[in-house]
C-alpha cells in the first residue's frame, strides 16, 4: 500500500489548518454561505437534507485495517456509528457537526487520509479497477498511476475552479470493472508490441444527458500522462460552458465541438504547452509501483473444500475468485444484506473487519464502485474461518453480481437534490428476491437506482435502470433497459410511462419473465437476452396485458 | 419557515421564540406575510444561526404537503 | 482599493477611464483601457510607441491579443465570480505560451484562498479592498510552499 512521505504529511496537515481557519471565518462571519460553501466542498463537506455530510476519500478504493479502524472510530465520536461508501470508492458521514469537521480532518491525517477534493469543481478522487493487482488477465497495476495522478491533481492550482466536477477512472485490463467510459476522461492501460501506454478516452458521464466516453487517444506514452492531462484540462477550464450548470461538464463541450475538433485543440495544447518538469521518468514511476508491490503471499496447491454448509458453499461460488497466486482468493464481501441500506456498515461492522483482515488478508481492505468490499488476499485453507466471522457480522450475503447487489444513491432520506427515495426500493427488492435459488436464477444482473436525475446511483448504466421521479408530489420511478458500465458501455433505454412505488415491483417481475421466457441457453444472462430481443418485447409484455400499469 | 442550523446542520423550524428543532413550534405563515419573514431569515443568515433557508408548504389542513419536507421534519424513513 | 504583492502593499499606477471620458488623445502609459477602449485607440498606442494597461474580463479570451501582448505594461483579469476558473489559464498561458513578462493582476470576485493559487499561475498581484489586508497576508503565509506541482 502507498505510504505517505513526510511531504505528503505536511500538504495533508497544511489543508486541515486551512480547513480549520475556513469554518472559523465561517462561524464568525467574515465569510458568506456562498463563498463557504466551495470551501468547505473542497473539503468535501456537504449540506444534505437533515445534516452535514462529509465524504472521506479512499485513493482508489485501497484501505489498511488500521484506517478502517479509524474510519470506525470517526463513526462513533462523531457521528451515528455508521458511515455509507459509495460509487466513487468514497465513504460518508452524515451526522458530523460543522465545528467537529476539523477535528475529524486531523484525526484522519493521522491515518493518512483526508476529504481533499471529494466534492466541488475539482479533480475528484481517482478510482480504480477494485481488483487491481490481483487477477492474471491484467496489462498493468492502475494503482500507482492513480497515486501519480491524485498528486499532480491535487491542490492544483490551475484546476480547482473548473466549470464543474471532474472524474477519472483507470482500469488496467480489458474487462473494466472501473466503469472508465461513464467517466470524464477514462484511461486504460494496454500493451503494444513490448510497450505499455494509455488509451484515452474523454467526455464519458452520467447526469441529465449521459454520454459514453470517446477515444480522443490510441496509445499515449507513460511518460507523457500529466502533460497529456493537463492539455485535456486546460481545453476544459478555457472553453467549458459556465453559464448553465447542467451544460457545464466536458462530457458537454466534447460533443459540442466534436471529438474530432476536442483532439484537435488538446493535441495542439499538448504540444505548446508541455512542461518537461512534467514528464514522468521510469525511476519515478518505479519509486511510486514500489508501494504497491504484493505482500509476501504464498503460493500452493490447497483448493477450496466444499462443506456439507451450503450456505458457505453458495458464498464460496458467488462471492471468491480465484487470486492470481495459486491457493489464495478474493474474498468479496456485500454490503447489500437484507435489511440494510447498500452500501451502510456500522462502526462494530468496520471494526471486526479490520480485525479479520490482519488476520487473514494481510491488513488490506478495498472498496468497491459497487458498494462493496474486498478483502484482497486470503489462503484457500483459512476461508472457511473468514466466512464464519463475517457470517457473525452479517457480511456475508451471497449475492455479488446478482440482482440484489443493487447499487443505490441515499436519495430522498439523505440528499437535498432528490425527487425520491431510493433506499427503500433497494430494500423492496432486497426482500422480494431473498432467496439465493430465486436469485441465482436470474443470473447476472446490476440494477441501479437514483433518487433523481443527477444519477449518483448510475441508473443509466444499470441493466435495469431505476429513476426517482416526483409526480404531483408522489413518488414515482422510471424504468431504463439495457444499460452496461462495463467495456462494451451503453446507455439504458426508457422502457415507457413510469410506475408507483407499489407497482414497481410487479413491473421488475415482468421484465424478469420476459428475460426468463427468451433465455436460450441457461449461460444467457440479462444483457445477453437484451441485446438479441431488444426493448419491445419487454415493452410489450410490460404494458400490454396489464391495463393500467401505473 | 424552516432552514439548517449552521453548526449541527440540523433542520429547524421558524417559531414565536425563534429557531426552534421542533415543528410543533413552527410559527404558519400567511403567504401574503412572506416579504417580512424574509427579511428574518436574511438578519439570522448574516447573523451565522443558520444556513439554507425554505419555505415549507402547507396544505388547507395545516399538515406538511410535500414528501420531502415530511422527511425533512421526521427524518429519514428507513431504519440505520 | 489596494494592491497586494505578496505580502507588500504596493502604489497602483494605473488609471482605469471612464467611457465618459475617454478619447483617444489622452492615452498615456498609465491608463488601464478595456478591450473595447483598446481597440479604438490600437492605432494611436503603436504610432506613439505607448505602452498601456488592458483590463480584461474573465469571460474574455485573450486570444484577440496574443500577437500584441508587447503593448501592454500589465494585464489586469477581473474574476466576475472566484467560481470562474478561466483566469487561471489564462495566466498560465500569458507565462507560458505566450511568454508576456509584463504584469499580470487579478481583480474581482477572488478569496484570500486563492492568493497562492492565483500566484502560482502567474499573477504577480491582486486588487482587494483595504479592510481585508490582514487576511489575505495572513493566508499568503500560510502556505508552506509544499505543492505537488512543478
Ligand atoms: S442521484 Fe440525486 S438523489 Fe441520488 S444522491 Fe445524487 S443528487 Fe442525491
Amino acid at each position: 500500500m502507498y505510504k505517505y512521505s513526510e511531504k505528503d504529511k505536511k500538504i495533508i496537515a497544511g489543508r486541515v489548518k486551512q480547513f480549520r481557519n475556513q469554518v472559523q471565518r465561517r462561524l464568525n462571519g467574515k465569510i458568506s454561505e456562498e463563498e463557504f460553501k466551495p470551501l468547505r466542498l473542497m473539503n468535501g463537506l456537504y449540506l444534505q437534507l437533515h445534516a452535514y455530510m462529509l465524504r472521506v476519500a479512499i485513493p482508489y478504493g485501497e484501505l489498511s485495517s488500521r484506517q478502517l479502524r479509524k474510519l470506525a472510530e470517526i463513526a462513533d465520536k462523531y457521528d451515528r456509528g455508521y458511515g455509507h461508501f459509495t460509487t466513487r470508492q468514497n465513504i460518508q458521514f452524515n451526522w458530523p457537526k460543522l465545528p467537529d469537521v476539523p477535528d475529524i480532518l486531523e484525526e484522519l491525517s493521522k491515518v493518512e487520509m483526508h476529504a481533499i477534493q471529494t466534492s466541488g469543481n475539482c479533480i475528484r478522487n481517482i478510482s480504480a479497477d477494485h481488483l487491481a493487482g490481483l487477477t492474471n488477465d491484467e496489462v498493468e497495476d492502475p494503482r500507482p498511476w492513480c497515486e501519480i495522478i491524485r498528486k499532480w491533481s491535487t491542490f492544483h492550482p490551475e484546476f480547482s475552479f473548473l466549470p464543474r466536477k471532474f472524474k477519472i477512472a483507470i482500469t488496467g485490463c480489458e474487462n473494466d470493472r472501473a466503469a472508465i467510459l461513464v467517466h470524464d476522461i477514462g484511461l486504460k492501460l494496454i500493451k503494444k508490441g513490448s510497450r505499455i501506454g494509455f488509451q484515452v478516452f474523454v467526455g464519458g458521464g452520467q447526469g441529465r444527458t449521459p454520454y459514453i466516453a470517446k477515444k480522443i487517444n490510441d496509445f499515449l506514452l507513460k511518460k507523457d500522462l500529466l502533460n497529456y492531462l493537463e492539455a485535456i484540462l486546460t481545453t476544459y477550464n478555457q472553453l467549458g460552458r459556465r453559464d448553465n450548470i447542467y451544460k457545464a461538464r466536458i462530457k458537454i463541450l466534447v460533443n459540442q465541438l466534436g471529438v474530432e475538433k476536442f483532439k484537435e485543440l488538446v493535441d495542439e495544447s499538448f504540444k505548446k504547452l508541455s512542461d518537461k518538469k512534467l514528464e514522468l521518468n521510469e525511476t519515478t514511476i518505479q519509486k511510486i509501483f514500489k508501494f504497491f508491490e504484493l505482500p509476501n503471499i504464498k503460493h500452493c496447491n490447497e483448493k477450496i473444500s466444499i462443506s456439507s454448509n451450503q450456505k458457505f458453499n453458495n458464498w464460496i461460488k458467488q462471492n471468491t475468485i480465484p487470486h492470481k497466486i495459486l491457493g489464495n482468493s478474493i474474498v468479496l464481501i456485500s454490503l447489500k444484506s437484507e435489511n440494510r441500506p447498500p452500501g451502510d456498515a456500522n462502526s462494530m461492522q468496520m471494526y471486526k473487519l479490520a480485525n479479520i483482515a490482519d488476520k487473514f488478508s494481510f491488513g488490506e481492505i478495498r472498496v468497491t464502485h459497487e458498494q462493496n468490499l474486498v478483502l484482497p488476499h486470503v489462503k484457500n485453507s483459512e476461508i472457511y474461518e473468514v466466512w464464519n466471522e463475517l457470517d457473525k457480522l452479517e457480511l456475508a450475503t451471497p449475492n455479488i453480481d446478482l440482482i440484489t447487489d443493487t447499487i443505490c444513491c441515499p436519495g430522498m432520506d439523505y440528499c437535498a437534490l432528490a425527487t425520491a427515495r431510493s433506499i427503500p426500493i433497494s430494500q423492496q427488492i432486497s426482500n422480494f428476491f431473498k432467496d439465493y435459488g430465486d436469485q441465482k436464477k436470474m443470473g447476472n444482473i446490476k440494477i441501479k437506482i437514483s433518487g433523481c436525475i443527477n444519477a449518483c446511483g448510475h441508473h443509466h448504466v444499470g441493466n435495469i435502470g431505476i429513476l426517482g421521479l416526483d409526480r404531483n408530489g408522489k413518488e414515482f420511478y422510471q424504468i431504463t433497459l439495457g444499460g452496461s458500465s462495463k467495456q462494451d458501455a451503453s446507455i439504458g433505454q426508457i422502457v415507457g410511462p413510469s410506475f408507483s412505488s407499489e407497482n414497481l415491483i410487479i413491473a421488475i417481475k415482468k421484465i424478469l419473465q420476459t428475460y426468463q421466457k427468451n433465455k436460450s441457453s441457461d449461460k444467457d444472462d440479462f444483457m445477453t437476452v437484451f441485446r438479441r430481443i431488444g426493448i419491445e418485447e419487454f415493452k410489450k409484455n410490460l404494458y400490454d396485458n396489464t391495463g393500467k400499469t401505473n | 419557515m424552516s432552514a439548517n442550523d449552521l453548526l449541527t446542520g440540523k433542520v429547524v423550524f421558524y417559531s414565536p421564540g425563534g429557531w426552534s428543532f421542533r415543528s410543533n413550534d413552527a410559527l404558519k405563515i400567511n403567504i401574503k406575510d412572506i416579504e417580512k419573514f424574509q427579511r428574518i431569515i436574511e438578519e439570522d443568515e448574516k447573523r451565522c444561526i443558520i444556513v439554507s433557508p425554505e419555505f415549507v408548504e402547507l396544505d388547507e389542513s395545516g399538515h406538511i404537503k410535500t414528501l420531502r419536507d415530511k422527511i425533512r421534519n421526521s427524518g429519514v424513513t428507513i431504519e440505520i | 482599493m489596494i494592491i497586494l504583492e505578496k505580502q507588500t502593499e504596493k502604489k497602483n499606477l494605473y488609471q482605469r477611464i471612464s467611457q465618459d471620458e475617454f478619447s483617444v488623445n489622452k492615452i498615456k502609459t498609465s491608463s488601464m483601457l478595456s478591450l473595447n477602449q483598446f481597440m479604438e485607440a490600437e492605432k494611436r498606442i503603436k504610432s506613439k510607441n505607448l505602452k498601456v494597461g488592458i483590463f480584461l474580463n474573465s469571460d474574455q479570451s485573450l486570444d484577440c491579443l496574443k500577437d500584441k501582448l508587447e503593448l501592454f505594461s500589465i494585464i489586469q483579469i477581473n474574476f466576475k465570480s472566484f467560481k470562474d476558473g478561466r483566469p487561471f489559464t489564462m495566466a498560465k498561458e500569458l507565462r507560458k505560451l505566450h511568454l508576456y513578462n509584463g504584469e499580470v493582476r487579478a481583480s474581482g470576485h477572488i478569496l484570500p484562498d486563492q492568493f497562492v493559487f492565483l500566484l502560482r499561475c502567474g499573477f504577480d498581484n491582486v486588487e482587494i479592498d483595504g479592510k481585508e489586508k490582514k487576511e489575505w497576508i495572513e493566508l499568503y503565509n500560510m502556505d508552506e510552499g509544499l505543492y505537488y506541482q512543478p
